[in-house]
């Protein structure tokens, strides 16, 4: 069939929805659930701007269809954003002005906190190694290594661990 | 005295930014809107012999078609730059002829994207294929295909300028260096795609485009002209926008959706998908300069001579600015004495050409200092040693060009010299004989430029023969609202630069303030913000046009709040300062009035307003940057206005058996004046830096012979990411500009100039050995695996 | 890649053309799919029989939707087979090998202990496959079923000597990897069969190597060579050198193997395989590379990998 029925959550919340068969899952998170964070930069999969979570994993979010999400958790940046204030990750970034335009935020976002929730300890290398699938037109990537490497240095020494 | 303009603040756009709450084009979303998609050539130059779109329109979920001939009929031609010898009509569909693959040739409005993508497959579109014209110097030739055989010609404008006594010079220089480079295509390509929202209002026969365009002024003008409508009838919106870099500018694609728009009776949005925007938006000019350097003996430079050729695919709307930006700064930042300068400004049959970062000085610095680097060797002199010999020096600031241009300021050797050091030049010399000795590919190279910021758009009389703008200047407001908090709007919109905080800055310092305090509006609104024909984001403005702008708004605002205090206060304005959101009597603690207060009486209680005093705690302000003059008769004219610099120092290391190139350290020393927010100028040198790196090793658009993109994807068109470039290691001088209002000078475009001649200094060097010279770029591996294999070939 | 998968036939006849950029330019304006049915299988035999006709199995879609994106591929149907059971597991065989399933993701190939264990060049070559993103949905079935010429797995997988399971409507088949690729991004694989596991034969004391070259890390190579040695240092048993990016599939380096084979593990036998590399492929050029500098390659990274391979023999 050309529309299908899919159950997912996203961002903690349940979500029923019928999506054209075509309808890829950034479309469907930006347009039909208004989560409109998550950028579309290239839908050839290459620059990185749509990556989200999906069950804890880093993906694509344009080579996804969102016909394929039953029974998924999809977490996209307004999942990683804490009630009234900044995570660790994202206070790193505006501290270390790991931002411009801030198109490619929410996907260096996804990739930083799955790198952290991996690596606690990541080296400069490991940095650039795990966000070389994101293209920034913008900052050179200078500061986002240094905000991601502040963000793993504070997890690391609060209580609360989460990034 | 400032508390926050040079304060390295954090950005207050980041707390909407990192946490998704951004609003950028494609997140807004106006009720019943529809979404197009543009049927586009697959030829480079063809005859659009018949098309029909008749099936497209039958389509469920289709809303409106657009043809050329439509467009045609229900619009005005959109006014080239430069007027040609005949008219050149072009309108925003390519009519009768397409002349670059991907050029539009229809549109469609549908419930969305997907099903305006299947509707073109039913427009059909019957062409009669042309020879294409892909290569610029093949485009001169008189048996050359023409784009416009109206025109004779594919050379949209071609002239000469020769400043002091060139042919003396180099009659009696001791030796002339002749060589040619190249420079390829590539561009910034923001990481989100242009495009617009447009909505017609029939009731009051009005537009309202909501688009991420960079240039409103000018696009207001474009679009009032050709839907044949007062600019008081146009709104323009926009939001937040991700990346310009001088790409973000189609005023077509605004007018094709305002014509969908009449058409479907709902707005209709359009945004370019990745391919579109790589093939058909913007590519800096790819070319020729054949550069002569007229030498010394001891390695000063006295003359310069260049031929520059430019291809401007086709662009009829904007063509000729690399050409005459090269011109204003061709002698970069060396005591030059005699210029000679000829430009060709091409048409070919590619994607049109445009304002890329840069615009045009990355080519002409990479020709200049790798003309320089090949002097030094002839020579056998040091590089830097070279340089330092032949720049304008502090003491004769400012100093005058041939062409023209005013540097205004700056310590050009001491910037060069810091740069040296803090890349341990003489300790990486040593390190590179001993990389010599074990067989490795060690280089070093220096690359220095100016980078001038304000474009004068007088100077495009020298090119149009007659003055229709002129000046740099752009318009802000600063307004203290009834609540006693103050908002801020500027004409230029921000893409990037972080805008909200340093406007924020200034005013917070100008009303005793904190940039807390102050809420700078997103973006821009033709409604609300202050424009000019001038207004937008272009040139490197903002810190020396735009902060005019707002100084004057906010001091306006600054000194009426003072007023207002002195009259209730019953003291002296001159004993009145701002600080800490209160007007205060000098030298009397206790004695003052909360801004707040002031607000109050501003706007509700009149009465007590100083006799004569409007209400109201609001200012709009126009600033003319003074530095713009008409062109001389001479044909001198200053087309930037300010000047910062840089040095680059770059070391590299080349893989013997594969030739890549490996980027080990990049330095940048730099200079731009005053750092409004230090945090923010940073950013802004890592990022630019990163733009020339990728010209200089990864991106090409590459055509082929018949006018074929073969790089149409970001899997062929290569950007660099974090793996591909070192960390990009900044000092700063600061010599402030005396001609600025904060003494500020540009610092967008930086990097992106000096970048790509410092990285092919660098791998020329790691050669040097086999006597490579390095002739364009980008330096891909394969391309100095052939110089490994076969040095004599690229002697 | 766009460029040579303009030219499989598997690929929608109206899009082909024998100008890849001509042919990639009338894709302009789209990057929506054409429309399809989906089918969201829950068993290997609910994927089989939606393949009737003109199907195509959607695995991790890494390669397959940028494809649909661009309209380069209009299947009338997508099948789903992410939900079918079974088919994601790393496991032991008897023998010393290694069964892997086709849907298992090249993330966990990575971070799997048995494939670190038993077949560590598999997992060096994952290492490569494009981002973490990419790799934490791609497959290894789909890495073989698209059959990219340039593609890491294939050749790894070619050179551990690795076959293929098959399901059809009729039952189960094997075949050796090398009768899988038989052309550009063409595969054996019937339009109605699914790769379901790859099986790949005792290696444990195999010395490996992998080397590539890509314009950028996670790229696809410009070229790029897996070796597999047995033997000991005195005399090397078995070799298998297999080149991607320097043909139209993965290729056999046999006479490059042939130098190998009973020469005892010197400092210059990989230089004297390496040197027979290029005989074996027949590379072609592109934007990225000529066929001259991408048989250079071969030579380079042949030399790299066998003396890895030979490097990490027994004692």
């Amino acid at each position: 069939m050309n529309e299908v029925a899919v159950r997912l959550r996203v961002n903690g919340r349940d979500v029923r929805a019928s999506v054209a068969a075509r309808r890829s899952l950034a479309d469907f998170l930006r347009d039909d659930l208004g989560l409109t964070g998550t950028h579309v930069g290239c839908e050839h999969g290459v620059c990185g701007a749509c990556t989200v979570l999906v069950d804890g994993r880093t993906v694509r979010s344009c080579l996804l269809l969102a016909a394929q999400l039953e029974g998924a958790e999809v977490t996209t940046v307004e999942g990683l954003t804490p009630a009234g204030g900044l995570s660790v990750l994202q206070a790193a970034f505006q501290e270390c002005h790991a931002l411009q335009c801030g198109f490619c935020t929410a996907g260096m976002l996804a990739t930083a906190h799955e790198l952290l929730a991996e690596n606690p300890a990541p080296t400069r290398a490991d940095i650039r190694d795990a966000i070389a699938g994101n293209l920034c037109m913008c900052t050179g990537y200078v500061n986002i290594v240094r905000a991601i490497e502040l963000a793993a240095r504070r997890l690391r020494e609060s209580t609360a661990g989460r990034p | 005295m400032s508390r926050w303009v040079g304060a390295p603040l954090p950005r207050k756009e980041d707390a909407r930014l990192t946490t998704g709450r951004g609003l950028y084009l494609d997140d807004v979303a106006r009720a019943g809107q529809l979404h197009a998609a543009m049927l586009r050539s697959p030829h480079a130059h063809a005859r659009v012999v018949a098309l029909d779109a008749s099936a497209a329109t039958r389509l469920p979920g289709v809303h409106a078609v657009l043809t050329g001939a439509e467009a045609a009929a229900a619009s005005r031609p959109i006014r080239p730059l430069i007027p040609t010898p005949v008219p050149l009509p072009d309108w925003c569909l390519a009519v009768d002829r397409v002349r670059y693959a991907g050029e539009p040739v229809a549109a469609v409005a549908a419930v969305d994207r997907a099903t305006a993508e299947d509707a073109l497959e039913r427009i059909r579109v019957e062409y009669e294929p042309l020879p294409p014209v892909v290569d610029p110097e093949a485009a001169l030739r008189p048996d050359s295909p023409l784009l416009y055989s109206e025109l004779g010609t594919n050379v949209l404008w071609h002239d000469v300028f020769a400043y002091g006594d060139v042919e003396g010079a180099f009659a009696g220089a001791d030796g002339v260096l002749r060589e040619r480079f190249a420079i390829q295509r590539y561009a910034s390509t923001p990481l989100e795609t242009f495009g617009a929202i447009a909505e017609y209002d029939a009731g009051l026969d009005a537009y309202t485009f909501w688009t991420n365009d960079q240039r409103p002024g000018l696009t207001l003008a474009i679009l009032a002209e050709s839907l044949g409508i007062p600019q008081a009838r146009l709104r323009l919106v926009t939001p937040d926008v991700g990346g310009a870099f001088g790409n973000k500018r189609r005023p077509a694609y605004l007018l094709v959706c305002a014509l969908l728009a009449r058409r479907a009776g709902r707005p209709v949005k359009y945004l370019e998908d990745r391919l579109e925007n790589l093939g058909a938006l913007m590519h800096a000019c790819n070319g020729v300069m054949d550069v002569e350097l007229a030498y010394r003996a001891d390695g000063t430079v006295v003359a310069l001579r260049v031929r520059d050729v430019a291809d401007e695919g086709k662009n009829l709307v904007s063509p000729t600015q690399h050409n005459l930006i090269k011109l204003g700064n061709i002698v970069n930042g060396y005591r030059i004495g005699a210029v000679a300068y000829e430009a060709y400004s091409v048409l070919t049959t590619k994607c049109p050409s445009g304002a890329n970062r840069g615009i045009g000085k990355p080519f002409m610095c990479f020709a200049v200092e790798r003309a320089m680097a090949l002097l030094a060797r002839r020579l056998a002199m040091d590089p830097a040693e070279l340089r330092l010999r032949n720049y304008v020096r502090a003491e004769e600031m400012p100093y005058t060009t041939p062409p023209g241009a005013q540097y205004d300021s700056g310590d050009y050797p001491a910037t060069l010299r810091r740069a040296l050091e803090r890349f341990d030049y003489a300790g990486w010399r040593a390190a590179q004989a001993r990389a010599r000795a074990e067989g490795r590919l060690l280089g070093i190279g220096i690359a220095t430029s100016v980078e001038p910021a304000g474009t004068n758009l007088a100077s495009y009389e020298l090119i149009t023969g007659r003055r229709a703008a002129s000046g740099s200047a752009e318009a802000a407001m600063v307004r203290v609202e009834p609540d006693g908090r103050v908002r801020a709007a500027l004409g230029d919109p921000a893409s990037g630069q972080g805008y909200e905080t340093v406007v924020a800055q200034i005013v917070a310092d100008e009303l005793g303030l904190t940039p807390a305090d102050v809420d700078v509006e997103r973006g821009f609104d033709s409604s609300t913000t202050p424009w000019l024909y001038l207004s937008g984001n272009y040139s490197n403005k903002f810190s020396v046009t735009d902060v005019g702008a707002v100084l004057g708004a906010a001091r306006a605002v600054r000194d009426k709040l003072r007023r207002i205090a002195a009259h209730r206060l019953e003291v002296s304005v001159d004993d009145v300062e701002l600080a800490e959101a209160e007007a205060r009597v000098r030298g009397v603690p206790g004695r003052g009035l909360a801004i707040r207060e002031l607000a109050r009486t501003a706007y509700a209680d009149v009465l007590g307003l100083p006799p004569g005093e409007p209400p109201g705690l609001e200012a709009r302000h126009a600033h003319q940057n003074p530095l713009a003059r008409p062109v001389g008769a001479d044909r001198t004219v200053r087309s930037q206005l300010v000047f910062s610099n840089a040095a680059h120092c770059c070391l590299v290391e080349i893989d013997r058996r594969t030739g890549a190139v490996r980027l080990l350290r990049h330095v940048v020393v730099h200079d731009c004046g005053r750092e409004l927010n230090p945090l923010i100028v940073e950013g802004m040198v890592h990022g630019s830096t990163v733009h020339g790196l990728g010209a200089a090793l990864l991106e090409e658009f590459r055509y082929d012979e018949s006018g074929q993109l073969l790089t149409a994807t970001f899997m062929d068109y290569l950007k660099p990411t974090a793996l591909d470039v070192p960390d990009i290691e900044v000092d700063r001088l600061e010599h402030p500009s005396p001609f600025t209002p904060l003494g500020a000078k540009g610092v967008g475009e930086g990097g992106s100039i000096p970048a790509p001649a410092a990285v092919a200094n660098a791998v020329e060097d790691a050669l040097a050995e086999l006597g490579v010279t390095v002739r364009s770029l980008p330096l891909t591996p394969e391309r100095v695996w052939r110089w490994l294999q076969n040095p004599e070939e690229a002697r | 890649m766009i460029a040579q998968a303009l030219e499989s036939p598997h690929l929608d006849p109206r899009r082909r053309g024998r100008d890849a950029g001509h042919a990639v330019v009338q894709r302009a304006g789209a990057l929506k799919p054409a429309p399809f049915e989906y089918v969201r299988a829950r068993s290997l035999d609910e994927a089989l029989a939606a393949l009737d006709g003109d199907g195509k199995i959607l695995a991790g879609g890494q390669s397959l939707v940028p494809l649909l994106n661009m309209r380069l591929v209009r299947p009338a149907r997508l099948v789903d087979i992410n939900a079918v059971p079974g088919l994601d597991a790393v496991r032991a065989r008897p023998d010393g090998g290694l069964d892997v399933g086709a849907l298992v993701r090249h993330t966990d190939l990575l971070t799997s202990p048995l494939v670190q264990a038993r077949a560590p060049l598999l997992a060096a070559a994952a290492a490569h496959v494009g981002h973490r993103a990419i790799r934490n949905r791609g497959t290894v079935g789909g890495s073989l079923a698209h059959a990219d010429p340039a593609a890491e797995l294939p050749a790894a997988l070619l050179a551990l000597d690795a076959g293929v399971v098959v399901a059809g409507r009729t039952g189960h088949r094997r075949l050796p990897l090398a009768e899988l690729f038989v052309g550009l991004l063409t595969t054996s694989l019937a339009p109605d069969e699914i790769l379901t596991g790859i099986e790949i034969p005792e290696a444990r004391a195999d010395g490996w190597g992998f080397a590539e070259l890509a314009r950028r890390a996670g790229d696809f190579a410009i070229a790029g060579v897996a070796a597999v040695v047995r033997g000991g240092p005195d005399r090397c048993t078995r070799a298998r050198l297999v080149a991607f990016g320097a043909d139209d599939r993965p290729v056999r380096l046999r006479a490059a193997e042939d130098a190998i084979v009973g020469r005892a593990a010197s400092a210059e036998l990989a230089a004297r395989a390496a040197a027979e590399a290029p005989r074996d492929c027949r590379p072609s050029s592109d934007v990225h590379a000529s066929a001259e500098y991408r048989a250079h390659l071969v030579r380079v990274l042949a030399e790299d990998a066998v003396r890895d391979a030979v490097g990490r023999l027994p004692a």
